[in-house]
């Protein structure tokens, strides 16, 4: 179709553009190589069904957004095909005479599709470009205090705006120019779309339908090359980069389980992340592969309740870092200022609690609460620097071996009256029974710990604690940033396990249960690790217990995070409550629940200090719950019922309402 | 500016304080024995002199058995330099005077421009030792420092008074000054500084003679009976008998 001055233009263009994108992508590559723990890139590219499936499903969009979500397929799905229209049309224009299937009946479905397509994915983006100019949905926009940098608050307008009218001038100008097509060789009832605006210039001289043609091809496939180079500084780079990122995802055991640190290697200069370039390298490519939606920050307990942490900020920070420094942060040079100073603030860093929604939101597999973790262990591993309030706890836990700082010789103390046989008295058991610290020392955490035992001894359980030598397991030092204190723990802990030849292990405490089973596999010891719901769902299950159901008031469940998307156990905890409901009662879900749960505030080491910004993350949690209008909220977790009797008080709830853990639910009904 | 910092270990408040058979000390197998809380302060009223840009050198002095070394990482992890221990080989008290004799004679050679100390151990509380090392080696000396400034070669401190009020003196070097609790915020030793420490310089003097001026001849924990006596009578009869019970039987002067 092209002039043969026309087709070494384009030949021109496309060396230039080559040219260019090589420049900008591998400086796009080289800052992800400037992280640590170096990606292999063969593997990566091996895991490519991985990269593909995510990219063909759009399964990941549906998660939180569902609508939206459908629209961006839409959008993608039509993009894909354009890929394949754009060789075509490259073909078209560059060989003469060149027509794609001309009377042929696939040919026709393939125009029919490229025809309703274009008007589908214009549609979509005008949409999307709506929702941010106009509609300016305020998901979009984050509020303050977060700490977003001035570059990033300009950049995200303008870059939505480059790539929302590239696509709709390059999707535009490849329908006007079908258009074109159809005014010069007559009506196609495969291309309805093209026909109908070809009505428009069906009264146009011959010579101006050629040049309109030939401008429309210019302006599709031109702007593609134009836009090639721009790709790396774009949040567009998503449609490759998150695939990419899925393919170069790193297995953990569990969300929070980060690897283990050699404390005693003196090669190491740095522990933790203080600066971008301390952070692995997949962690930076979670960089180019944000698309900038907050998806994270939607549903962040710490954003809702409105406190400094934004997980979309931390990775839009991080993108135009990239953006500002790109020449000389690709070249090499030290970065300049600490992550604290510009990508997420020491206040925002505190304020995570580890819940792990983000990562199970992002539609594109970024990890901002690793991130966060990793900044925690330099604050503290590092520079010292961290809440007061931890400071205490730390210390608590190195002397005393739990985080209340009470004697260690008390840990057993809430046997007492029980006959609960332990391990240095009976030297080795099928199960060992884990209070954890919480279930030793606090009283409604007590209060469980005597349930849980009193169903083991019922259930006829062959089990046997540690009592005074069980020891803090390092969950909350581990989560704060202290790797040294929670290896400190690990040790002891695990000498015990030795000692007692412990294999299985049963816990009402899911901070102990994620540590235990995870972190400590991470060291080394593979322990059978179980959570209590479903230690006694299994034994109502099997007929070992057989509650009354006897419960006559409806009850709602509060999903603790550290069970449910952590540990992925939805169904054991809502089982075990099932069994004492009578049939009259039932279990009223909050609107927030399962996957989908709010985070009662005290992961994370939060439990130990306070974050005076804004709502009370408990609170808002607990507000929920009075909002189902049942009097009873169970709990499965020793955090979670010190948090929800803390609202429970704290909304004046404590003469109508109770909270309740399930093991207390089942106890009094056996 | 050299600066010697003394470092004591004592039990912790929450870990279990048994009396052992022979009733003169701790059931020390059950003690979790920390670094005395004040002490903490002082070590940072040091490490805060160095931080300021005064070249120096923190030195922590601590006496007691084998088991006050890890009082004394724990304080080169923080970044103190270096560290004496006096071994005393036993865990038996001494008096605040044969301490700061003990100190004294080791301290003596190293010509320290200040000394700093907590204001008193938890566990006995004497609150002298560092005001009577002090005046063994013509010091001046201050007690209970809300905060220290050292300008042109002397010391400001700010001494805390009773029912809310402070004074401010200035004192010539060397000063041995002790300090209370909450006059600054003790920090919370780096990894770097805690592997670091592992390498750190620890002088150990072995010290077994501690002749004592005062000894424990019992440790008891205290009974705690009550007892309540009703006094009847008119109102006269029970003033008067009132009276008589305060200044015979409580002898209230």
């Amino acid at each position: 179709m092209l002039t043969a001055i026309e087709r070494i233009a384009f030949i021109l263009l496309v060396i230039f553009s080559m040219g260019l994108s090589y420049v900008t992508f591998t400086r796009m590559f080289k800052i992800i190589s400037r992280g640590t723990q170096p990606l292999n890139w063969r593997l990566v590219l091996k895991n490519w069904p991985k990269g593909l499936a995510v990219f063909i499903s759009q399964k990941t969009l549906f998660k939180t957004r569902p609508v939206i979500g459908a629209v961006h397929a839409g959008v993608a799905w039509g993009f894909s095909l354009y890929l394949l229209v754009n060789v075509i049309d490259i073909m078209y224009g560059m060989i003469p005479g060149f027509k794609f299937l001309p009377n042929n009946f696939f040919g026709d479905v393939y125009r029919f599709f490229v025809d309703s397509f274009s008007i589908v994915v214009l549609l979509g983006v005008l949409f999307f470009l709506a929702r941010r100019f106009i509609l300016m949905d305020k998901r979009l926009i984050t509020n303050e205090p977060v700490m977003l940098s001035e570059t990033a608050k300009k950049g995200i307008k303008r870059d939505s705006l480059i790539v929302g009218l590239f696509i709709i001038l390059h999707v535009g100008f490849r329908f006007v120019g079908a258009s074109f097509e159809v005014a010069l060789h007559g009506s196609d009832w495969s291309q309805p779309g093209a026909t109908m605006l070809a009505s428009f210039w069906s009264s146009l001289p011959y010579e101006t339908l050629v040049f309109g043609e030939h401008f429309s091809w210019w302006m599709a496939l031109g702007l593609i090359l134009l836009f090639t180079p721009y790709f790396p500084y774009s949040k567009h780079a998503h449609l490759f980069m998150a695939p990419i990122n899925y393919m170069a995802e790193t297995k953990r055991r569990s969300m929070t389980t980060l690897e283990i640190m050699d404390l005693e290697d003196d090669n190491i200069e740095q522990f933790g992340a203080s600066k971008l370039e301390h952070l692995p390298q997949k962690e930076l490519l979670d960089g180019y592969a944000c698309i900038m939606c907050n998806r994270c920050q939607d549903i962040c307990p710490a954003y809702q309740t409105g406190k400094e942490l934004s997980p979309a900020s931390l990775e839009i920070n991080k993108r135009y870092y990239y953006n500002e420094n790109m020449k000389e942060f690709s070249s090499g040079a030290e970065s300049l200022d600490t992550l604290s100073k510009w990508m997420l603030s020491e206040e925002a860093a505190w304020s995570c609690t580890t819940c792990g929604f983000c990562l199970e939101a992002c539609p594109v597999g970024n990890e901002p609460m690793v991130d966060i973790l990793r900044m925690r262990q330099d604050l503290v591993l590092m520079e010292s620097k961290f809440p007061r309030e931890a400071m205490e706890v730390f210390d608590k836990i190195e002397n005393y071996g739990n985080p209340w700082g009470m004697s260690s010789q008390d840990r057993e103390k809430w046997t007492e009256g029980m006959d609960i046989p332990v391990m240095r008295e009976k030297g080795s058991a099928e199960y060992l029974y884990w209070a954890g610290c919480s279930g030793a020392y606090d009283d409604r955490g007590k209060d469980i710990s005597r349930s849980v035992a009193k169903i083991m001894k019922k259930a006829d359980v062959d089990f046997a604690i540690l009592g005074n030598e069980e020891t803090c397991t390092g969950d909350s030092a581990r989560r704060i940033g202290n790797e040294y204190l929670f290896q400190m723990q690990a040790d002891q802990n695990i000498q015990n396990f030795e000692k007692y030849n412990v294999k299985k292990i049963v816990t009402q405490c899911p901070h102990c249960l994620t540590t235990l089973k995870n972190d400590y596999a991470e060291i080394g010891t593979d322990l059978e690790v179980v959570h209590h719901s479903e230690f006694i769902s299994d034994l109502i299950k099997d007929g070992k217990i057989e509650p009354e159901a006897s419960l006559e008031e409806d009850v709602t469940f509060h999903d603790a995070c550290y069970v449910g998307r952590h540990h992925g156990e939805y169904d054991a905890p809502r089982d075990v409550l099932q069994s004492v409901l009578s049939e009259k009662a039932t279990i009223k879900e909050m609107p927030r629940n399962k996957q989908d749960s709010f985070c009662c505030g005290a992961g994370g080491g939060n439990m130990w200090y306070e974050i005076k910004q804004g709502k009370r993350i408990n609170v808002e949690r607990f507000e929920e719950a009075i909002e189902t209008g049942v009097k009873k909220v169970a709990t499965s977790c020793n955090f979670c019922m010190i948090m929800m009797e803390d609202g429970r008080k704290v909304t004046g709830q404590d003469e109508n309402m109770e909270v309740y853990d399930i093991a207390e639910l089942v106890a009094e009904r056996i | 500016m050299k600066i010697a910092v003394l470092v004591k270990q004592v039990p912790g408040s929450e870990s279990p304080l048994n009396i052992d058979s022979s009733e003169k000390g701790l059931d020390e197998s059950q003690v979790t024995y920390i670094t005395n809380e004040s002490d903490n302060y002082a070590i940072e009223e040091a490490l805060q002199i160095c931080d300021k840009g005064e070249e120096g050198e923190v030195v922590i002095i601590s006496m007691g058995p084998e088991r006050v070394q890890k009082a004394i990482r724990e304080a080169l992890a923080k970044g103190a330099h270096r560290a004496i221990h006096i071994n005393t080989n036993s865990s038996a008290s001494s008096d605040p005077l044969v301490t700061a004799s003990a100190l004294a004679s080791i301290m003596k050679d190293e010509k320290f421009d200040l000394i700093f100390s907590g204001l008193q151990s938890d566990d006995l509380g004497f609150g002298q030792t560092g005001v009577v090392l002090g005046e063994m080696l013509e010091m001046s000396t201050a007690t209970l420092a809300m905060s220290t400034e050292v300008v042109d070669g002397k010391i400001r401190v700010k001494r805390e008074l009773e029912s809310g009020y402070f004074q401010w003196v200035t004192m010539t070097l060397p000063a041995s000054i002790s300090v209370q609790s909450g006059c600054n915020t003790p920090r919370y030793p780096s990894l770097k500084g805690i592997m670091g420490a592992k390498k750190k310089e620890i002088t150990e003097v072995q010290f077994d003679e501690i002749d004592t001026f005062q000894s424990v001849k019992r440790l008891y924990s205290p009974s705690n009976s009550k007892e309540t006596v009703m006094i009847e009578g008119s109102t006269e009869d029970i003033v008067e008998k009132l009276v008589d019970v305060l200044k015979n039987q409580i002898k209230i002067a």
